[in-house]
């Protein structure tokens, strides 16, 4: 009897402690997964998942510069990429190879290749003029001692774009300063630019007019070579068809049909759009870069590709239409 | 001798004297040096912006009831943007100062216009409860000019502090007592 009811006592204090352990060990793992999800959080993740339905491009391929921080990109047409990694400038080919060029004097902040292949290199207070085989035409340092230099664009003529004093100059060949471009005039209707970080990117299109990013407008303008305001497009939105936080897109790229290829920060993503602002395609989306990088530098290749340079990654990755991997 | 004649100072007791004398120069100089050695070397907790992956544990886990941690603006590296990471919600209706379009669970963030189209942004520390929420907004859109410090004249300097415990990006870290503050920008330098 005794023997039955010890047993019985046993089993009992068996089940109540297991009881107990299995509470004390729920509530335990209930507190962790608590401790680890942010009441505060800022989350990010809805719009990063965007619609990849709109996505008619697809990588199809990089250019290794694994060990090297890239800085500036732009086309070289006919002949490749120009690529410039800090101080360090590589030229790459038709075929993807990469072939190191000249030492820059410093920092490589922005670069332009002009019709007869000279190449204008962009550092923050100056800019270097290199002929296409890489010895030094010219040094230009008439810029103002608070010009952040971000930007140039080689047609006929030279831009270059100052986030310092947000303005453009227009520059010949041999660095005479001819006109500013952008600067607040409310009779011409120029809004004037409002450059929040040190993104100011332009290009100059294939009629000789200029474009030219507005980022804290979430605009990008389009001038004549005289300075006059001929349209300008863009609004802030974290929707697709718009341009996301306080100051994007951040670069752009002109393609030989004409079309625009921006790219923006904080929520990375490339887009198309018509010169008239229409949102044409989307190229790459936030789910296909590392979170907060920056820098996407872009260039439009031939047969639509489209480069974009992704310093997170140390790469120039391709994306091109209608392929997927 | 007359009692209001000065006595010539012997050569003894002007070497005496001296020596007193440099004894207690030579303790004023190394009492003052000690004193100044253990208030350089006392060490404070602070947050290493560089650091901070905005994980929220500063509004929670901070003994005092409403946290130490505040939230600081960096105005030379700010952009004074109209539609400003940092304040407005990611999915706000209008760029306005409404309560609901604003990002900052406290509304501890002021806004002001400038001038077209600029506008500035400061912290109401009074409200500010160290979440980071802002910064998070800032530094992912923005030039990250706003960043969590350790306000020190509100710390309790316990010393063993339970953010610093838990912090996700281990962004605490001890710094010299006289020079308390990790600061960005101009300040920073």
């Amino acid at each position: 009897m005794n023997d039955h009811i010890s047993r019985r006592m046993t089993t009992f204090i068996l089940i109540t402690a297991s009881v107990i352990l299995g509470f004390y060990g729920f509530s335990l793992l209930r507190e962790r997964a608590g401790r680890n999800t942010n009441p505060y959080a800022y989350d990010l993740e809805p719009f990063r998942r965007s619609d990849s339905a709109n996505v008619l491009y697809s990588e199809t391929g990089f250019i290794d510069f694994s060990g090297q921080v890239l800085t500036a990109l732009c086309a070289d047409p006919g002949h490749g990429l120009i690529v410039a990694a800090g101080s360090k400038m590589f030229r790459v080919d038709t075929i993807n190879r990469i072939s190191e060029w000249i030492p820059a004097d410093e920092p490589v902040r922005c670069l332009a290749v002009d019709p007869e292949r000279r190449v204008y290199l962009g550092y923050e207070k100056s800019v270097g003029v290199y002929s296409p085989d890489g010895s030094r035409l010219d040094t230009w340092q008439q810029f103002s001692e608070n010009a952040i230099l971000a930007g140039i664009a080689a047609g006929r003529d030279v831009y270059v774009a100052d986030a310092g004093n947000r303005v453009i100059y227009r520059m010949n060949r041999e660095g005479r300063m001819l006109a500013s471009i952008g600067e607040k005039d409310p009779v011409k209707k120029i809004p004037g630019f409002v450059i929040p970080g040190s993104c100011f990117d332009i290009q100059i299109s294939a009629d000789g007019s200029l474009w030219a990013v507005n980022p804290g407008r979430h605009k990008l303008e389009h001038y004549s070579p005289d300075g006059d305001l001929i349209a300008s497009w863009g609004h802030p939105s974290m929707r697709l068809e718009g341009f996301s936080g306080c100051c994007n897109p951040t670069y752009f790229a002109l393609t030989p049909e004409g079309n625009i290829v921006t790219s923006e920060k904080g929520l990375e993503r490339i887009k198309v759009y018509s010169p008239d602002g229409e949102l044409r395609d989307a190229v790459a989306l936030p789910g296909q870069f590392d979170e907060g990088t920056v820098g996407l530098d872009l260039a439009a290749g031939p047969e639509g590709r489209i480069f974009v340079m992704d310093p997170s990654r140390a790469r120039i990755r391709i994306f091109e239409k209608g392929e997927r991997e | 001798m007359k009692p209001d004649e000065k006595q010539p100072v012997s050569r003894r007791d002007f070497f005496r004297d001296g020596l007193r004398g440099l004894a207690a120069l030579g303790v004023a100089t190394l009492s003052g040096l000690l004193m100044h050695r253990s208030v350089s070397r006392r060490t404070v907790w602070q947050i290493d912006p560089d650091k901070c992956v905005q994980c929220g544990r500063c509004a929670t886990d901070c003994v005092l009831d409403v946290s130490a941690v505040k939230c600081v603006h960096a105005y030379d590296v700010c952009g004074y943007c109209e539609l400003c990471g940092g304040y407005s919600k990611p999915d706000a209706h209008r760029l306005d100062t409404a309560a609901e379009n604003q990002l900052c669970p406290s509304g501890a963030i002021r806004r002001q216009f400038i001038e077209d189209p600029y506008f500035e942004y400061t912290i109401d520390e009074a409200k500010c409860i160290g979440c980071g929420k802002c910064v998070k907004g800032c530094g992912s859109f923005g030039n990250g000019s706003l960043y969590l410090q350790v306000r020190h004249d509100r710390c309790l300097q316990c010393n063993d502090c339970a953010i610093a415990r838990n912090c996700a990006g281990e962004a605490f870290r001890r710094v010299p007592a006289d020079r308390p503050y990790l600061l960005k920008g101009e300040q920073g330098l």
